[in-house]
């Protein structure tokens, strides 16, 4: 078992008309972990994870799972898609049945299992995420939100090692976010899937993520520890990303205020931390 | 379309077998056409109303607006039954002279036409039941075990479900125009029209071709493969809709 679940080396994409949505990309997910696809519009976010889950089949380059490149046929395809599960940016472009129930029994059926094995696994998603009240409901008089975790449950009924989500946070509101994240964190403990979000919301990727990929115009530009990623603050303004809004403050503090504050810190726990560091230091200065 | 839609999943009847409604609709509705008497007709647009508003709790209002719906059909249809044209005035209980032509209402012809204003009325009575207390899913899911051939029963499924997000969208790209004052005038009106029903066709396209994309994500291979929720039906309805229907057919024997 590689440390690694799943790889892309020298990955490159290009559409029918000829855009180059990636261009020679190498991607290492660790197993276990929760990694960040950060990067602009247009940056070729959701270009990759159609690539990773066989869905486009790369002009060059090979998407390695478990050690090894997948195949593109029938089986090789079946075998992927079951172990990486990619939960898709707009709800309504995944939800294809008016029932919440039907949908989410879509994904196990196609792996030929058997109904009691597929019924068990819809509830249990259902509960997970916390639609089982919902089950009843048509898909059209759900909110964006509720049909956002249908679409998880949906993914996650198949059990996948590696869940794939597109922006998961877009267009929740502050709570619902909270709620997702958290909810995608205590699954990951309870079942040991490996995570993998693109997202624009900076503000998520230290509290949640383990590791950071930036995209800009199909490359990789950036990778590292949020930490790391966010220490480079002009890089990032320039691929059209921002900080996350404490790591912009520990900024402004440590430059324009004179704060003498040693670490990097991009949580409002980290920058407690060494807020407190600072003013101990003081205190004793003063002493 | 939309409100029936609403009504049907906040019916009380929502929970009870699909497959008991579709059955009691259509045995009933065919026992209506078939005996052709006002007596049954009238007797199975009263099951039919009292089952949907009170078995259903399907507010009264409504139910008699919808009713109104095709009142308006029937009434010049029958009408076109009831008046007939001849040069003679034959077996008239009244009539109009029309240069040599009499436009009449024969005895005959009245009741023909009241025997059909009631059989339609009471067949319509009968699809309200079924549209107006059984969720879209549930109609289909009978028609699934009913051996339904598979492809039109998912080709509804689907329809069904991007007959809402169209509306959705077309609704928010009909504010979108209105805001930018797109249909102030006749002229303006008619070309965001042209615009609306032109994007409207790009994006289903595009449509569905994202849910292609995303139904392969999950292993699509030609087929939707889905299960129905279970629920444990009681199935004394069926005696019921024996019951009523065997009523009803000794009722026209006995008439
Ligand atoms: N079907 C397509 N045909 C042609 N070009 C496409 C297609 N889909 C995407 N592109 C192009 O590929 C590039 C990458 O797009 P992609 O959707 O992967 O970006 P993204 O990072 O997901 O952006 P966003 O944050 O807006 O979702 C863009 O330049 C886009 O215009
Ligand atoms: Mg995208």
């Amino acid at each position: 078992m590689s440390e690694h679940i799943l790889q892309t080396k020298n990955l490159s994409y290009s559409y029918p008309d000829g855009t180059t949505a990636l261009d020679d990309i190498n991607v290492n997910i660790k197993r276990g972990q929760t990694t960040a696809i950060l990067g602009g519009n247009g940056a070729g976010k959701t270009t990759l994870f159609l690539n990773l889950n066989g869905v486009l089949k790369p002009s060059s380059g090979n998407v390695i799972y478990g050690g090894k490149s997948i195949e593109y046929s029938k089986k090789g395809l079946t075998a992927l898609r079951q172990a990486v599960g990619l939960v898709f940016q707009d709800p309504d472009h995944q939800l294809f049945s008016a029932s919440v129930y039907q949908d989410v029994s879509f994904g196990p059926m196609n792996l030929r299992l058997s109904e009691e094995i597929v019924r068990k696994r819809v509830e249990e998603s259902l509960i997970k995420t916390g639609i089982y009240d919902l089950k009843d409901k048509p898909t059209h008089c759900l909110s964006f939100g509720q049909k956002k975790r249908v679409a998880i449950a949906g993914v996650l009924a198949m059990e996948p090692e590696v869940l794939v989500l597109d922006e998961p946070t877009a267009g929740l509101d502050p709570k619902g976010v909270g709620e997702i994240m958290r909810l995608l964190k205590e699954m990951q403990q309870d079942l040991g899937f490996s995570i993998i979000i693109a997202t624009h919301d900076v503000d998520i990727v230290p509290l949640y993520c383990d590791y950071a990929y930036v995209l800009d115009e199909g490359k990789v530009a950036m990778e590292g520890s949020p930490n790391e990623v966010f220490s480079k603050a002009e890089l990032l303004r320039n691929l059209h990303l921002r900080l996350p809004r404490i790591a912009h403050l520990m900024e402004i503090l440590r430059k324009n205020d004179d704060f003498e504050i040693g670490n990097f810190a991009s949580t409002i726990s980290q920058a407690r931390k060494e807020i407190k560091r600072w003013r101990e230091n003081l205190r004793l200065v003063n002493k | 379309m939309i409100n029936i839609d609403t009504f049907a999943y906040n019916s009380k009847l929502k929970d009870r077998d699909p497959m008991e409604k579709l059955l009691f609709t259509f045995v009933t509705l065919s026992v209506c056409l078939w005996a052709n008497s006002i007596i049954i007709s009238l007797t199975v647009l009263l099951i039919m109303t009292w089952s949907t508003i009170y078995g259903g709790g399907i507010p009264r209002t409504v139910y008699f607006k919808l009713l109104l719906i095709p009142m308006v059909f029937l009434i010049f249809g029958v009408l076109a039954v009831a008046i007939e044209i001849t040069p003679q005035p034959y077996e008239f209980l009244g009539s109009i002279s029309f240069f040599n032509f009499y436009l009449g209402v024969s005895k005959a012809g009245l009741i023909t036409a009241t025997q059909l204003f009631f059989r339609a009325l009471g067949a319509v009575s009968c699809l309200y039941y079924l549209s107006l207390n059984t969720p879209m899913i549930d109609v289909m899911s009978a028609l699934r075990k009913l051996r339904c051939p598979k492809l039109l029963v998912e080709m509804m499924s689907l329809i069904y479900r991007f007959i809402f997000i169209f509306i959705t969208t077309a609704e928010t790209m009909i504010i979108a125009q209105s805001s930018r004052l797109g249909y102030s005038r006749f002229m303006s009106g008619y070309r965001s029209l042209s615009l609306l029903i032109s994007s409207i066709f790009i994006r289903s396209y595009q449509q569905a071709d994202k849910i292609y994309t995303s139904l392969e994500s999950r292993g699509y291979d030609g087929e939707l493969n889905v299960l129905e929720k279970s629920k444990g039906y009681i199935s004394t309805g069926y005696l019921k809709v024996l019951g009523i229907n065997v009523f009803l057919v000794i009722l026209t024997f006995i008439i």
